[in-house]
Order: structure tokens, then C-alpha cells, then sequence
């Protein structure tokens, strides 16, 4: 066997091996009492857009695509979602204090007027999660409303 | 031969992933619980060091109460830590230097770290806690974003917030001026804080500097 072959499939070997450390997946049936559709009256248009461009990083329920099940994607996705979570997690939202509620509605509007969130390497595959200028515009008086209710 | 050495790497791979697997799931477990129990201390630490029976505050007391009770008790805990790094972190702002905000920034988060929770009255203790974790939040971001003054400057806005409740529940040791600009974060405007009375804008910068109004003097106790 050639140098070159052996090479290819000690690679090979590699690939396979690492599909078997699977990360533990971000998914959960239940709705957190804590949940921000619990805590607040989330208005529906509001929610769809949550739903499809926020909370796969930003809850403790992720809709994982079928390459999320391929490393080394599953590690660079699971990564993501880590860090999502430690920065603001809907599913716990009702668990921040009023002073953290209050800022965390006003850097979501921040984040997300300054075109910071979605992600673009999110969104890069993730091509349903682009926020359209109508979203964004939903999304940020929203947040602004919530900011401002919050004292 | 070659077919039974793959399949041999692939059966240890397979038990490697599970112990894996397992260990990782333990360490979680038990990191967990040592966060619980560390909470479960620091939340039973002050009332335990205390030797005036200091009352159980299991709500939030309203700002009123907090004032009638306090001041007094809380000579042993300064904030002047927390307002040096902070004004040094709106200084660097003030001059546009992202870097020397993100250094500001660091420090302010390390004080933030260092406080001695023991020393803060047990009356006061969960609303400092509120304040503290969000302003370590916000010293935290800064310190991660060279480069991006727009967002450091965000996160000062909040930071003016936690500190004049800081100042609210404790005072200060050196006085201070309050000032408001009115522009910041959509028009909502922005407080911040400042060792001169002179006006120097840290959220616009060169940009605006004289921009705002002194609000209010805080004298010193």
C-alpha cells in the first residue's frame, strides 16, 4: 500500500472515529416555567420570528439539521449554542432579575438593529433565519416596548 | 488484515466515546453541585458573620427602607473600587480609545470579583448581588470588544444605571457629577458619571463631547 493511500485512510479512520463523540444535543419538550412566552405576552408575529431565527441558540431547544449530526459539525454547533445560552437563554428568561430583563431587551434591540444577530455565520446556512427589514422592525419595538416596561 | 485493524480502532474508538462519554456527564453532575452549594453559603454567609441579629430579608426592600436602615451599617464596604475603575473606563471612552475601554473594562470586572460580600450589610445584600452580576455582565462585554466602541459604549449605558443604584445604597467616598445625555440609545438618553463638572461625553466622544447636562452633584460622606 502506498504512502498516500495509508494517509487517506488513517483520515478516514479519523472521520469515522469522531462520529462517535457526539455532543449532548440542546432539545427539551417542555416549556420552562420560566420561559419567556410564559413570563410575557409574546404577540404572535413576534414569536414566529423567536422562533425561527433565535431560539436554536438561545434556548434549551435547538432544531438541529441533519448535517448538526456530522462532526466535527455537531462540536462547532454545540459551541455556539453554549455560548448562546450564557449571553441571554429565553427559557430562563423569567429567572433574570428586572435589571437584567431590562437590559437584555435593550441590547436585543441593539444587537439586532446593528444587523449584530442573527449571527452571519449562522445565517450563512441558515438561510430562513435572516431577519427581513420588516422583522427587524417588529422585533426592535418590541423589545423597545419590553425595555420600557420593565422599571 | 488491514479489515480486522480498522475494525479493531473502531471498537476502541466506540469505547473511548462512551467512557467519555460518562466521565463528562459525572464532572457535570458534581460541578453542579458544588455551584449549588457555594450559592447555598454565600447566600447563608452573611447572616451567619453577622453578630447584630440583622433581619431576614427574604423581599426586596423598597429603596426607602433601604435608606432608613442603611448608611450607617455599611462603613466597612466602599464602592470607591468600583467608581475609580468605572471612572477610568468612561475616561477612556471619552477619548475614543476602544483598547484602553477593554483594559478599563477588564479591571473594572476583576474589582467586581474581588468585593468582599461578607462586608456588605445583610440588608442589602440581594440587591447588591441584582447589581453586581449585571455590572459584571456589561465590564465583561467591554472587555471583549476592541474594536467595536459603539457596542462598549452600550454596554457603559447600563453600567451608569448600576452604578447610580450603587450609589443609591451606599454613596460615595469622592463626589460626583451625574450628567444626562439625552441622545444616547435611540433618544431614551443615558446617564453617566463623572469626577469633573466640566462635560465630557462617553458615549459620543470627539464626536459630541460637550453634549449633555450635569443632573445632579453627589456630594461625598
Amino acid at each position: 500500500m502506498s504512502l498516500k493511500k495509508k494517509i487517506i485512510l488513517g483520515l478516514a479512520v479519523i472521520l469515522i472515529g469522531i462520529q462517535f463523540f457526539q455532543p449532548l444535543r440542546n432539545q427539551s419538550d417542555e416549556v420552562t416555567a420560566s420561559h419567556i412566552e410564559r413570563v410575557y405576552n409574546v404577540p404572535q408575529n413576534v414569536k414566529a420570528i423567536l422562533t425561527q431565527s433565535c431560539y436554536d441558540c438561545h434556548s434549551n431547544n435547538t432544531r438541529y439539521p441533519w448535517y448538526s449530526l456530522i462532526q466535527p459539525g455537531a462540536w462547532y454547533m454545540a459551541r455556539h449554542i453554549k455560548k448562546g445560552k450564557e449571553e441571554l437563554n429565553f427559557s430562563e428568561f423569567g429567572e433574570y432579575s428586572a435589571r437584567k430583563q431590562r437590559n437584555k431587551f435593550r441590547a436585543m434591540a441593539g444587537q439586532v438593529k446593528d444587523g449584530e444577530m442573527p449571527l452571519s455565520s449562522y445565517t450563512l446556512i441558515h438561510r430562513n433565519a435572516v431577519l427581513s427589514p420588516e422583522d427587524k422592525q417588529v422585533l426592535i419595538a418590541w423589545f423597545s416596548t419590553m425595555e420600557d416596561s420593565i422599571k | 488484515m488491514k479489515n480486522l485493524t480498522l475494525s479493531i480502532i473502531a471498537v476502541i474508538m466506540a469505547f473511548v466515546t462512551v467512557s467519555c462519554n460518562q466521565a463528562s456527564n459525572k464532572n457535570e453532575q458534581s460541578s453542579n453541585d458544588t455551584a449549588v452549594v457555594s450559592q447555598e453559603q454565600s447566600a447563608s454567609q452573611p447572616k451567619e458573620d453577622d453578630t447584630v441579629a440583622a433581619p431576614v430579608v427574604s423581599e426586596t426592600p423598597s429603596s426607602q427602607e433601604a435608606k432608613a436602615t442603611g448608611k450607617g451599617e455599611a462603613k466597612n464596604f466602599s464602592i470607591a473600587p468600583i467608581v475609580t475603575d468605572y471612572l477610568s473606563l468612561k475616561n477612556a471612552l471619552v477619548s475614543d480609545n476602544d483598547k484602553a475601554a477593554a483594559s478599563a473594562g477588564k479591571k473594572l470586572l476583576a474589582t467586581l470579583n474581588k468585593v468582599d460580600l461578607k462586608a456588605i450589610p445583610a440588608d442589602k445584600h440581594k440587591q447588591y448581588m441584582d447589581i453586581a452580576d449585571d455590572a459584571k455582565e456589561h465590564a465583561e462585554h467591554i472587555g471583549e470588544n476592541v474594536g467595536n466602541i459603539h457596542h462598549q459604549r452600550e454596554h457603559l449605558a447600563s453600567l451608569g444605571e448600576d452604578l447610580k443604584d450603587l450609589i443609591d445604597l451606599f454613596g460615595t467616598s469622592q463626589t460626583l457629577y451625574q450628567a444626562h445625555c439625552p441622545m444616547f440609545n435611540d433618544g431614551k438618553g443615558a446617564v453617566w458619571f463623572s469626577e469633573n463638572k466640566e462635560i465630557k461625553n462617553p458615549y459620543y466622544g470627539s464626536k459630541m463631547l460637550t453634549c449633555g447636562k450635569v443632573e445632579k452633584t453627589i456630594n461625598s460622606k
